[in-house]
């Protein structure tokens, strides 16, 4: 019955040419998009705008000469044009000469570039001073990019791809999923099945494993292009990948069902995906981290399936971990889908 | 006494304007065809699919086949087959499909060449369902309904929508139904349809039923049986003078008067000397039977269609 009623759904999924297109081939466009603007290194490049002096120095020219030599970008711009720019919010660190040395303009909602650009800049300055002095030039300590696994380093585009794989198939489960359900009920096209003996969890377990073999059809075309395009390997066993591919695919799924439960037309369900969606992608740690939250709402954070599915899919393929230390984290995305469901099949209305 | 196939007591539903279904009660025999008839709004609908299990009664007691809803479910899932008043299944699956699919939701399913065969569906068998017109994706539906082999099967207005035709392919698929043994309950505010196919019918108001019979004993129970017609070109003139004049209701329709009756051979030549007197311009005289149209007419005041 289950296996019946999975063909069903992916014959018909299939002959929806366009969603089916649009669903395997949006995340190869992101992917090929990030991928190609960062193409070469470690994320977004650090850039100082400069002040042009209207009569350089050799001082001036010594400083920027160093800037270069520490691979920061340096803009020169005329003052009124870089004051501008400045008032835009678009630069990061603004450096200009200052009485009888220089200030460094930190613009505070860019901090994380502001502040690595300041340490770059105020490195650049002892390197300037020294040249000029003619003293030896002072010793950085030697740097090593890596991914935070060890393994071997990667660069941006390898990064973004297990997130772009666990996002895509979040925001499946959560809005794709839960609306086309929504939607199909309100259409009335669940009627009908009302009034067969037809049992709501084996319409609903179809429905998760259709989408779960779209999710791994969708997640093998990813790779793919990644390697194939950017090179970037899975560093881990594929059958680990698949496994929390499978576990994530069936918890965010079954959170779709669930809600979809709660909401009686398109619009509400959007206010409410929504809702559930920004807390749990903000907690999740994939965006900044939480060290400095309140305790109790880290530990809230702890049990929350996003972020556990996130990390283990990165340690998996950025780092060629095992899952043998994302087991709790793989027990409460576990544990979350079968609640979803359990909640998805009291909540699930024909009609 | 055999268990009848439907039985219903006291069946009550209000929704938060309105009592859909103010105290039903209803009674069908197994093996016979049974029409609710009345207008839209009248509940029959609602009680439709309070039956089929669709919709949860604010009271009443409902046995279906001898099952009751709380305790076989499922059992009686398995047993009935249903036509909603409107099918919406999913756009791109196909005749064939769909009936394969609903046949396996149960135990005892029939073929799918048979259903199409029956329904006069075989051409478009494998063309997606949003491709169908309204008659066929009702004989689809209709055949959907039996796809279980069900003793027993609810039809919700079968042919609101439907050409003339594709009206009277579907009385036949009916026909076949009874034919075959099965009890059929259906809906339709059509009096014509409900003459033809049923037994037995309620016709219903305003969530009550106001009268019970087979169409003949429901006409006849009428005090007024027959029905004189006046025929008018274009808009029929207002007839209160005239009822004053002749001593008689005159029920004035579109284009036409009605005049009940119970003695029409009598009332004929003393209608036409008044209409005589009074200058009627009317065009045609008819004498006819009269229906359940009229049934409905007399018992609320009010006609089918309005």
């Amino acid at each position: 019955m289950i296996w019946r009623q999975f063909l069903m759904e992916w014959r018909l999924y299939s002959r929806d040419r366009v969603a089916m297109f649009w669903t395997f081939a949006f995340p190869v466009i992101l992917l090929m998009g990030f991928g190609t603007i960062f193409r070469d290194g470690g994320g977004p490049n650090l850039a100082v705008v400069r002040v042009q002096a209207p009569m350089p120095t050799p001082r001036d020219a010594a400083l920027d000469q160093a800037l270069t030599d520490l691979h920061l970008k340096v803009q020169s711009l005329p003052r009124a044009e870089a004051e501008a720019r400045w008032s835009r919010g678009e630069t990061a660190a603004q450096l200009e000469a200052d009485g009888a040395g220089y200030r460094l303009r930190l613009n505070s909602y860019l901090m994380a570039q502001a502040g690595a650009t300041a340490g770059l800049v105020n490195q650049a300055w002892l390197v300037a001073q020294a040249r000029l002095s003619g003293a030896p030039e002072p010793q950085r300590i030697p740097v090593q990019v890596e991914s935070p696994g060890h393994k071997r380093s990667t660069n941006y585009a390898s990064f973004l791809l297990p997130g772009l794989l666990g996002l895509n198939l979040v925001s499946m489960g959560l809005f794709s999923v839960g609306m086309v359900n929504v939607s199909y009920r309100e259409k009335g096209k669940f009627r009908r099945l009302a009034v067969t003996p037809l049992p709501k969890w084996i319409f609903l377990l179809g429905q998760v494993l259709h989408r779960l073999t779209v999710t791994v059809i969708q997640a093998a075309i990813l790779l793919l292009v990644g390697r194939l395009i950017f090179g970037i390997q899975n560093q881990g066993a594929f059958l680990d990948l698949l496994l929390i591919m499978a576990l994530g695919t069936g918890c965010f799924m079954a959170f779709g069902f669930a809600l979809s439960g709660f909401a009686e037309t398109s619009e509400g369900y959007a206010a409410i995906s929504n809702l559930v969606f920004f807390p749990l992608m903000m907690l999740s740690g994939v965006y900044f981290t939480l060290d400095a939250a309140p305790a109790w709402l880290q530990h809230v954070v702890a049990v929350l399936p996003l972020a556990p599915f996130i990390r283990a899919l990165r340690a998996v393929f950025n780092d060629g971990a095992g899952l043998a230390g994302h087991g709790v984290g793989l027990i409460i995305v576990t544990t979350w889908g079968l609640a979803a469901f359990a909640l998805a099949v009291r909540r699930f209305r024909w009609a | 006494m055999p268990v009848p196939a439907l039985r219903i007591r006291g069946l009550r539903k209000a929704f938060p304007k309105v009592v859909a279904v103010d105290g039903v009660d209803l009674e069908v025999a197994g093996g016979e065809v049974f029409g609710l008839l009345g207008p839209n709004g009248a509940g029959k609908t609602t009680t439709l699919e309070i039956i089929e299990g669709l919709t949860t009664a604010d009271a009443g007691e409902i046995e279906i086949l001898g099952l009751t809803w709380e305790r076989y479910g499922q059992e009686i899932r398995s047993r009935i087959g249903v036509q909603l008043q409107s099918t919406s299944l999913f756009n791109k699956i196909t005749p064939r499909e769909a009936l394969d699919l609903y046949g396996s939701y149960y135990p005892k399913c029939r073929t799918s060449q048979d259903l199409l065969q029956l329904v006069q569906l075989e051409d478009k068998a494998d063309a997606y369902h949003i491709t169908l017109s309204g008659g066929q994706q009702q004989r689809l539906a209709l055949a959907l309904a039996l796809v279980n082999d069900p003793e027993m099967v609810f039809l919700d207005e079968p042919t609101t929508g439907l050409d003339p035709q594709a009206r009277r392919s579907l009385w036949d698929v009916v026909r076949r139904m009874k034919g075959e043994g099965r009890t059929v309950v259906l809906t339709t505010h059509y009096m014509d349809e409900a003459e033809a196919l049923c037994d037995r019918l309620s016709i219903m108001d305003h969530g009550k039923v106001i009268a019970t019979g087979t169409p003949a004993s429901l006409i006849a129970d009428l005090d007024l049986p027959s029905v004189v017609e006046l025929t008018f070109e274009g808009v029929a003139p207002d007839p209160a003078a005239f009822a004053v004049r002749l001593g008689q209701a005159v029920e004035p329709r579109a284009d036409l008067w009605e005049i009940p009756t119970s003695d029409p051979k009598a009332l004929l030549p003393r209608l036409l000397e008044a209409a005589e007197a009074a200058a009627i311009p009317f065009s045609q005289v008819h004498i006819r039977r009269a229906t359940l149209e009229d049934v409905f007419l007399h018992r609320t005041g009010r006609s089918l269609r309005e």
